[in-house]
């Protein structure tokens, strides 16, 4: 068994890369925790991932949906999105679905991320094909950022903390991302008919 | 799903999915039925898919069947699928034969 420890906070494609890599040098994942990463030897390139965002899930939804990657013959692991070691918390998501605005460690608190595995048939690993289903997806990530970034960039305003400028800076980086993405989508459609 | 219910018209994906359940399967052998019927033109991701079933679970065209206890969960298309299916079905057999007479049938 190998270990390995890293965080990737938002960033789910710049994670599935990285395991995808990992699976190229011959490791396998079997494990993960907060920054642990648990591998096994497999042959190279034998597995590829993708990581999923769940956390506007209720957690009744999530764990369905995870049921059905399996059942569609995926391993699938529950991933934390941020560094909390906190036991009880609760964290209110006015940006999640109903059911899923009160996250807590019984629910979905640490489980905002799902790291989906299948085994390598040379075609490109994606969850999401359409254009109206990625767009959904894309806008399911923007909320959260959308709203760290309405809660952080007054803070850093007012109260001059440099903190809160930076998870505003971080929040603004990804919501320039996803709304590129759902741009391009956009003109995609205009080409594509559904 | 964006599919039109009043005038028929429905999304390449849902038809395929509601053509897949005249018989009861489970997910995955739903996503290789479009392969295998479109020569791997229309690759569902499992993400996308769960969306759709769920959408038309919502809407009553398909309905979970049999006992999932510790077996795969399979859905069948519910009467009121069947005939949106052939709903449009007709839709399309009208679509072809005006196509067909204004482009002689060659393309």
């Amino acid at each position: 068994m190998e270990k390995r420890y890293r965080y990737f906070w938002s960033l789910l494609g710049a994670q599935a890369r990285w395991l995808d890599k990992m699976s190229d040098r011959g490791l396998r994942l079997v494990r993960t925790e907060k920054l642990l990463y648990e591998f096994e030897p497999c042959r190279p390139g034998e597995y590829r991932y993708c990581v999923e965002f769940v956390g506007h899930l209720s957690r009744e939804k999530a764990e369905d949906y995870a049921r059905f990657l399996e059942e569609c013959g995926y391993r699938v692991w529950f991933k934390n999105v941020n560094l909390d070691w906190n036991v009880g918390k609760v964290e209110a998501r006015p940006w999640a679905e109903p059911g899923g605005r009160l996250a807590s460690n019984a629910t979905t608190y640490n489980r905002e991320l799902l790291i989906v595995e299948k085994r390598n048939d040379g075609k490109p690993f994606r969850l999401h094909t359409t254009c109206e289903d990625k767009a959904r997806y894309y806008r399911a990530q923007r909320r959260p950022a959308l709203f760290l970034f309405a809660v952080m960039a007054p803070l850093a305003v007012v109260l001059r903390s440099w903190p809160a400028g930076i998870f505003a800076g971080l929040a603004l980086v990804l919501l320039i991302r996803y709304q590129a993405a759902l741009a391009k989508l956009k003109r995609q459609g205009e080409i594509q008919e559904e | 799903m964006r599919d039109n219910a009043k005038g028929g018209a429905l999304t390449e994906v849902t038809f395929y999915i509601l053509l897949a359940l005249h018989q009861p399967r489970h997910g995955y052998a739903v996503m290789q039925f479009i392969e295998e019927k479109t020569a791997r033109r229309l690759a569902l991701g499992a993400g996308t898919l769960y969306g759709a079933l769920n959408a038309l679970q919502e809407k009553g065209w398909i309905a979970p069947c049999g006992e999932a206890g510790g077996r795969k969960k399979e859905y069948a298309a519910t009467p009121l699928g069947r005939e949106v299916a052939a709903r449009e079905l007709e839709r399309l057999r009208e679509l072809a034969k005006t196509a067909e007479e204004i482009m002689g049938g060659g393309t």
